[in-house]
């Protein structure tokens, strides 16, 4: 591979993403199954970075799995949005950041085709108005959430306490980045660095002091579907999907996962452990899984929050063997425990998956 | 031209992903789901742009329009600009306007998405819920998640979340009056009366297969026909 | 007095019509911007459908071309029309002052890098047509692969990066190499991918055939994506669209067939003369059929690749053309 081919075409995707002044929309997938991302995000770019990131209650979500299910029309879909980006307004914002990448590929979506079509965008208006007598706004500037800590990412370097570098070999990590579908497939433009090789956690891994390993299937889908997961007869197409990239990557013997969607990390690592469950397969060290992280998590970790802090307990894949190359510090006897040490049990041992 | 192909063409989605195909199978090449079912976007493609309404009819009646996974991968690459994962989303909404829905085991799952991912969008104000998403519908969760089920509260205080929780943050609890809105945007965009038509159509249906409501919704959970993979 | 004509562009199409025209006893001044003559003939090993030797085809067409005044490594700076004649200065610093002005400057290759998911310059083993070409000549080294694939159409009938009409050339040229590949590697496997197979000449079907028989496979499917395997070598996606069945296929050279797009050097000066362009970017000919060595100005011609893709035969007749044109123009000022 021909690191510098890559460059030039990373230079031709350039995204403005403006320094600061945020209206942040949350994800339905990232708050249910990584609430702890969402608040590291917050804590990193309002505590830590200083920057205004604003959120009102009254947001809710854009749709968007309904939508990709189905269930419910365009029109709907896009009022919906619409009222999103009408709150955006109403509290004084014009960037727009939101944590889901489904969200963002359909914000994209519908802003391209309002632009086309101007009677639709009216239409939308309209149905706005006469549904929550909201002023109909757009953002000035959308990016995703991962957008803005890839802008932060040689500030988060600066205040990092850990690497993204094995301490007992000096190595960088070997990092496999993960690139939700919806980001930039559908407007490669919108996207840092595009569609076919997005730079936009590839900055950030640099940035850390890690790797990138460039596997055969590394643009294929995670496979989440949307029906294609939400009914149980369908899951094996979610499943199969996974399984084909950890077969393509295995050879590579990446250290750990990197994603930008929040659906993503949830079937990389869940499907690890029922592959490793139903066919004794792992794809790690010793028995172990490959750790799969969102961004925020990682962040975090360089940063040196505590990694039960950041919820990593709540992986199904166990995340001590990458904290031990890092050489994070952690307290397995506190990983389960809930607020100010209180018991509230453990999970299970997998059979197979350590 | 036909009428259903008429219908097709009122569709945003086709007006921006349809453009002229060659067939040349760039978007096949790359599909999950054609590896894994027996799914050919390009035929599609081709079959909608023939605009011969009785082969259009006979998609909206089978199980192919809904092997999709809505990824849109196919997007990126097409030489001619064409978006086939659009112009099957286009024929899903048709195919649940005219009712075909109904014809196929895979339309007929309409049934179950809509009923659970609209009632947790209409009563909590998101499209998943983690209290409404159980270990016993969703093992691969993990053990992990069988132990946050049963503890969700602590989970999310411990990890400072607010789950049903007054104000801002990580699965607050989203006022009535937001909620209500949004009831408001699916009555008046069609999203509310989608609903009661595929609702009424499930419950027909289970009234012919002499089945309750719920040993209805389980049959459409669970079982599958072989005839859909590949392998 | 001799008039003076100016010739910009020294391949194929320039070389052919100086050479007539300086027959014609006409003042012929050639100006090319590379240090040698032959524009993309001379990068080239061999010629379809026959196996032509290039160099050769060249050498011949030179010498034919004795007593014009030939500019190499010389660019055009300006241009400006005036009464019955162009005003040209060149980058050596001399003035010509044109009776007729010859536009004969070809096409560039497209940047096969633009085609990101092919991996042109990401990947060590893709290449394109002309490095193939230089392989074959000995400037140019690839290891010896187990499998070869050729991708038809990069850069060609594609709206993705605004060039949606077909190259000509291409397929053509890709069935010759990959029986020049096959001969040169006679345990490789070989593959075409191919969308349309355009084998429109005298002969081309006999190459398409002779592909065939060497064991060549033809795939009727447009790559979509190309990637690294860990072992170095690289994994191909397409379908096989006749049997709707999804592929991979795994190489160790892929030759990306680059299609032509319009010089940007023959752009500049187009530029300068306010010529139109149609939607390819090619220049416009007056018409579509029977003037299609004219543009719009008086005494200003075309030949060759400058308004669109063409076969080395074809550029070899509107050079001819393209020359006679020049002639009537000339003899009746």
């Amino acid at each position: 591979m021909i690191y510098e081919g890559k460059q030039k075409i990373w230079a031709d995707y350039q995204k403005e993403i403006p320094e600061d002044h945020y209206f942040y929309v949350r994800s339905c997938i990232r708050q249910s199954f990584f609430p702890a991302s969402e608040v590291t995000f917050l804590d990193i770019t309002r505590n830590k970075l200083g920057k205004d990131i604003f959120e009102t209650e009254h947001h809710t979500t854009c749709g968007g799995i309904a939508y990709h299910s189905d269930a419910i029309p365009q029109e709907t879909a896009m009022t919906i949005i619409a009222r999103q980006f009408a709150l955006m307004k109403k509290y004084g914002y014009e960037n727009y950041v939101c944590s889901c990448i489904t969200s963002f590929g359909l914000y994209c979506e519908t802003m391209e085709t309002w632009r086309e079509y101007p009677e639709l965008q009216e239409k939308i208006a309209d149905n706005l108005w006469k549904s929550c007598k909201l002023e109909f706004a757009k953002p000035k500037f959308l990016v995703h959430a991962s957008d803005l800590i890839f802008k932060y990412r040689n500030q988060i370097a600066a205040k990092s306490k850990y690497k993204l570098v094995n301490v007992r070999t000096g190595e960088p990590l070997r990092v496999v980045e993960h690139i939700g579908c919806h980001y930039s497939k559908m407007f490669p433009s919108k996207g840092v660095g595009g569609a076919e090789y997005p730079y936009v956690l590839v900055g950030m891994v640099e940035a850390w002091g890690g790797q990138i390993i460039d596997y055969p299937e590394r643009r294929h889908c995670c496979g989440f579907g949307f029906r294609q997961y939400m009914i149980q007869s369908n899951r094996g197409y979610s499943l199969s999907n996974t399984h084909k990239k950890f077969e393509s990557m295995e050879p590579f013997k990446p250290d750990m996962i990197i994603t930008n969607c929040p659906g993503c990390p949830y079937f990389l690592d869940r499907w690890q452990y029922v592959i490793a469950e139903t066919e004794g397969k792992t794809y790690g060290e010793n028995g172990h899984g490959i750790p799969v992280f969102t961004y925020e998590e990682v962040a975090g970790l360089v940063m040196g929050y505590d990694p039960w802090d950041l919820g990593l307990q709540t992986h199904q894949v166990g995340v001590e063997p990458l904290l031990d190359k890092m050489g994070i510090p952690y307290d397995p006897a506190k990983k389960y425990l809930g607020k100010n040490g209180k018991n509230i049990g453990e999970p299970e041992k997998p059979h197979c998956l350590k | 031209m036909g009428k259903l192909y008429d219908r097709l063409m009122q569709d945003y989605r086709i007006k921006e992903g349809l453009n002229a195909c060659i067939n040349c199978g760039t978007c096949t090449a790359i599909c999950p789901a054609a590896e894994f079912y027996r799914y050919d976007p390009r035929r599609i493609v081709d079959i909608v742009q023939h605009q011969d309404d009785a082969q259009i009819e006979e998609l909206l009646k089978s199980d192919t329009i809904w092997y999709c996974g809505e990824c849109l991968s196919c997007v990126t690459r097409c030489p001619r600009k064409n978006a086939a994962g659009l112009i099957i989303m286009a024929l899903r909404s048709l195919s649940i306007q005219t009712g075909f829905f109904m014809e196929s085991e895979k339309g007929r799952q309409m049934y179950l998405l809509c009923k659970d991912l609209n009632s947790n969008i209409l009563n909590y104000g998101y499209c998943v819920y983690p209290r409404t998403f159980k270990y016993k519908e969703h093992q691969e969760a993990g053990v992990v998640w069988k132990w946050e089920e049963e503890h969700l509260d602590d989970i999310f205080e411990r990890l400072g979340g607010n789950l049903d929780g007054e104000g801002a943050g990580a699965m607050r609890k989203i006022p009535q009056k937001d909620l209500d809105e949004l009831k408001k945007i699916y009555d008046i965009t069609g999203a509310t009366q989608m609903l009661e038509n595929v609702r009424a159509a499930g419950l027909k249906k289970a009234e012919e297969l002499g089945l309750t409501e719920e040993e209805y919704a389980k049959k459409l959970y669970t079982e599958s026909s072989n005839k859909h993979f590949n392998h | 007095m001799k008039n003076n004509i100016l010739i910009i562009g020294g391949g194929p199409a320039g070389l052919e019509a100086s050479s007539i025209l300086v027959k014609m006893g006409y003042n012929v001044i050639l100006v090319e911007k590379e240090k040698q003559l032959g524009g993309h003939l001379a990068k080239w090993d061999t010629l379809f459908p026959d196996g032509l030797k290039a160099e050769e085809l060249l050498k011949a067409m030179i010498k034919k071309t004795e007593g014009v005044k030939c500019f190499t490594d010389t660019q055009v700076q300006s241009v400006n029309i005036l009464d019955k004649s162009y005003n040209v200065i060149l980058s050596n610093g001399i003035t010509v002052l044109a009776d007729a002005l010859l536009l004969a400057t070809g096409f560039d290759l497209f940047k096969a890098e633009k085609k990101e998911e092919y991996g042109y310059g990401i990947y060590e083993g893709v290449i394109t047509n002309a490095d193939l070409e230089q392989f074959f000549k000995g400037n140019f080294s690839i290891k010896k692969p187990k499998a070869v694939g050729f991708v038809h159409c990069v850069g060609s009938r594609d709206e993705k990066v605004c060039n949606p009409a077909c190259s000509k050339v291409c397929c053509a040229t890709a069935v010759k190499q990959a029986c020049h590949i096959k001969e040169t590697f006679e345990e490789a496997d070989v593959f075409c991918f191919y969308m349309d197979l355009r084998m429109f000449g005298r002969h081309y079907e006999d190459l398409y055939l002779k592909a065939q028989k060497m064991g060549i496979r033809f795939i009727r499917g447009r790559v979509s994506e190309v990637a690294e395997t860990s072992e170095g070598r690289l994994l191909v996606k397409a379908e096989d669209t006749l049997s709707s069945k999804p592929i991979k296929v795994t190489l160790d050279t892929l030759v990306l067939m680059a299609g032509m797009r319009p010089s940007e050097s023959g752009y500049m000066v187009g530029h300068q003369l306010n010529l139109s362009v149609e939607e390819d970017g090619f220049f416009s000919t007056k018409d579509t059929m029977l003037s299609l060595q004219k543009s719009n100005l008086d005494g200003l011609f075309f030949a060759g690749a400058a308004t669109g893709p063409k076969t080395l035969p074809d550029t070899l007749h509107e050079a001819r053309s393209a020359a006679m044109e020049i002639d009537n123009y000339l003899t009746k000022k």
